[in-house]
């Protein structure tokens, strides 16, 4: 037998778990790569919208999926790394580049303390906590009014560029949130995979995990929370960055609770058990946004915001009473191998 | 410092402590029974605001406008439960905590359809005209939160004390399942508990709004200072509620007299939250007595 026909009898062997992974990976950002160049200014617009809410929700299922910590403050995350660099980019004349790493470094390390002493809590206690916590934020950045603009925030942020393109320009706004998103896609679900990711599932009490069994087995739970949390942190804190480019103009209103509580919404109807949940969640609920927007005002008029906030809570409740673990294992159920899309 | 701003200061905490005491309650009243973080509580407060101007402003007279606010708004609790939370009762708690979250959504829409976003307020009760107290100005409306939320207090520790509803409660509280041998319905006590914490959310959104307006959005706020008030003295025990409120007023108005600017509104939830994050099982185990 040639060795060609060999290979090629060997394909559907070799199209595995892993491979499968690849192979969906690798069409998702085809998918959403060639999206923009047939779409117009408007589709492009929502699908940014979409590519914000993903990465602060796949930090979040992180968070909530992995780690099993829930989270009600995600906002303050997003808005510190949005704040972090129009603070440096704006009042310390630092290029946007430099500014965005610096404020993922920021809000990584502010994770970190605050994470030390926050995980000593557990379930309810920590998400009151954390709900606190994203008040303190808004109300710190509505106060500091020489550094932030107070409650008329910031301007003239500058946009963020790459040789002749900037992001002001849609288009590149979209290929840089849309390639960050999904080489986070591909970090998340190599994490889940890695030692580091089985540790953190052991801890998941929510999944069947616990957290003694994975503290005798040798897991040091603490640092594994501390770690997920400044993760999660720093991919909220880069999609803020790139937010703070892309608007240039912030301002606190934006990070607070409401917006902490949507991104919740979007980690449980997405599914927690795995990062794909993240696009799933986000996709699902700025698509319904978007629909109510057109059609409402002229179904029945009013203020669309009040449809949409009531389609959010229907949602919410529906899925946690039909569909606890969101759209993911359905996604799963059509994908040929148990483990191929999910970890 | 000057002896009237002192007293201006401790009469201000007085008042937003009474606040906090009175909103931190409402998710004491469900917690404890429970075992859920009723992230709803803040939209009932708000309902109840809200209700109580539109009645008033239709005409109808404060008295009858608060308690009708607060019986559609005590109703809604009851619905949250009987058709959210009960359903999923089998469920754990982060779910029914998500579900309260849901019906919050759904309240602030709702909210939002028939009120607008425009903030809506109200005179003190009765015009009752601001007072001079020795070198003091007390806003009219600020004897009524204060008297209230004292009755507030009186009647639950009664309530809880004295009354067989109210021991029933209790029991579900600490012993579900020897509650449940005594021919007590859980289920039953969660539905009171959750009407009754709704209902007492509606008595605070009508007292806050003369002095901070009410508006669609002020609910999850609402239910974030309420849950740091609660959790602050320690949820599992009523005196610890009304401490971490009080606490929470006085270091607010301390602030908000000594230090210009707006820095108070950070400052006080920033404390609570710090003192909370280094004794996580509330003051009260600091006095020694959790």
């Amino acid at each position: 037998m040639s060795p060609v026909i060999k290979a090629i009898k060997e394909i559907p062997k070799k199209v595995t778990s892993a491979n499968w992974q690849h192979l969906v990976i690798g069409l998702f950002a085809i998918l959403m790569l060639t999206i923009p160049l047939g779409a117009g200014t408007y589709p492009n617009t929502v699908m940014i919208d979409i590519g914000f809410y993903s990465i602060v929700t796949m930090g979040l299922i992180l968070l909530m999926g992995f780690a099993g910590q829930i989270s009600l403050g995600h906002a303050a995350l997003f808005g510190c790394g949005a704040y972090a660099s129009a603070i440096l980019t704006t009042n310390y004349n630092l290029p946007p580049w430099p500014a965005l790493f610096l404020a993922a470094t920021i809000t990584g390390a502010i994770a970190a303390i605050i994470g030390r002493l926050m995980f000593r809590l557990h379930g309810l206690i920590l998400a009151g906590v954390t709900l606190a916590l994203n008040l303190v934020f808004f109300y710190l950045v509505s106060s500091l009014v020489d550094l932030t603009g107070g409650a008329m925030g910031m301007m003239n942020i500058p946009p963020l560029s790459l040789g002749r393109f900037t992001s002001q320009d849609l288009l590149f706004n979209y290929y840089l949130l849309w390639i960050i998103a999904i080489l986070l896609l591909v970090f998340s679900l190599n994490l889940a995979n890695s030692r580091a990711g089985r540790a953190l599932r052991a801890l998941n009490t929510h999944a069947g995990g616990s957290e003694d069994a994975a503290q005798v087995l040798g897991v040091d739970i603490m640092k594994c929370k501390i770690w997920v949390f400044v993760l999660s942190a720093v991919y909220a804190s880069i999609a803020g960055s790139i937010y703070a480019h892309y608007t240039r103009v912030i301002e606190p209103g934006t990070f607070m609770l409401q917006f902490s509580a949507l991104v919740a919404l979007m980690a449980i109807i997405g599914g927690r058990s795995s990062p794909w949940g993240a696009f799933l969640g986000a996709g699902l609920i700025v698509g319904i946004r978007q629909l109510l927007r057109e059609f409402m005002p002229v179904l029945v008029g009013g203020l669309t915001g009040s449809y949409e906030l009531i389609a959010y809570g229907i949602i919410l409740v529906l899925a946690l009473l039909f569909l606890p673990q969101g759209l993911v294992p359905i996604v799963q159920k059509v994908a040929p191998k148990k483990r191929a899309i999910v970890s | 410092m000057d002896y009237s701003v002192a007293l201006q200061i401790f009469f201000s905490g007085l008042n937003l402590g009474s606040i906090y005491t009175a909103l931190g309650l409402g998710f004491f009243v469900v917690y404890s029974v429970t075992r859920v973080l009723n992230l709803a509580q803040g939209e009932f407060v708000m309902l109840g605001g809200m209700l109580t101007v539109s009645f008033y402003t239709m005409g109808i007279p404060l008295v009858p406008s608060i308690l009708l606010a607060v019986v559609i708004t005590a109703l809604a609790g009851a619905g949250l439960y009987r058709f959210i939370i009960y359903p999923a009762r089998k469920s754990s708690d982060v779910t029914k905590v998500f579900l309260t979250l849901g019906f919050a959504f759904v309240i602030e829409g709702i909210a939002l359809r028939v009120w607008g976003w425009e903030f809506r307020s109200l005179p003190a009760f009765f015009n009752t005209p601001s007072i001079q107290l020795w070198e003091a100005t007390i806003f009219g409306q600020t004897p009524w939160v204060i008297g209230v939320t004292l009755l507030m207090v009186v009647g639950l520790f009664l309530f809880f004390g004295r009354t067989i509803q109210g021991k029933a409660l209790r029991a579900c509280a600490n012993e579900p399942l020897g509650a449940r041998m005594m021919g007590i319905s859980i289920e039953r006590m969660a539905l009171f508990s959750f009407t009754m914490a709704a209902g007492l959310g509606a008595v605070v959104g009508t007292l806050i709004t003369p002095l901070t307006m009410t508006s669609y959005s002020m609910g999850l706020p609402l239910t974030a200072k309420g849950v740091l008030a609660a959790f602050v003295g320690g949820i599992t025990r009523a005196e610890g509620v009304i401490l971490g409120g009080l606490i929470f007023g006085m270091i607010e108005a301390i602030t908000a007299g000594l230090i210009p600017g707006g820095y108070h509104s950070v400052i006080a939830p920033a404390i609570l939250v710090l003192i909370f994050l280094f004794r996580c099982r509330g003051i009260l185990v600091i006095a020694g007595r959790g």
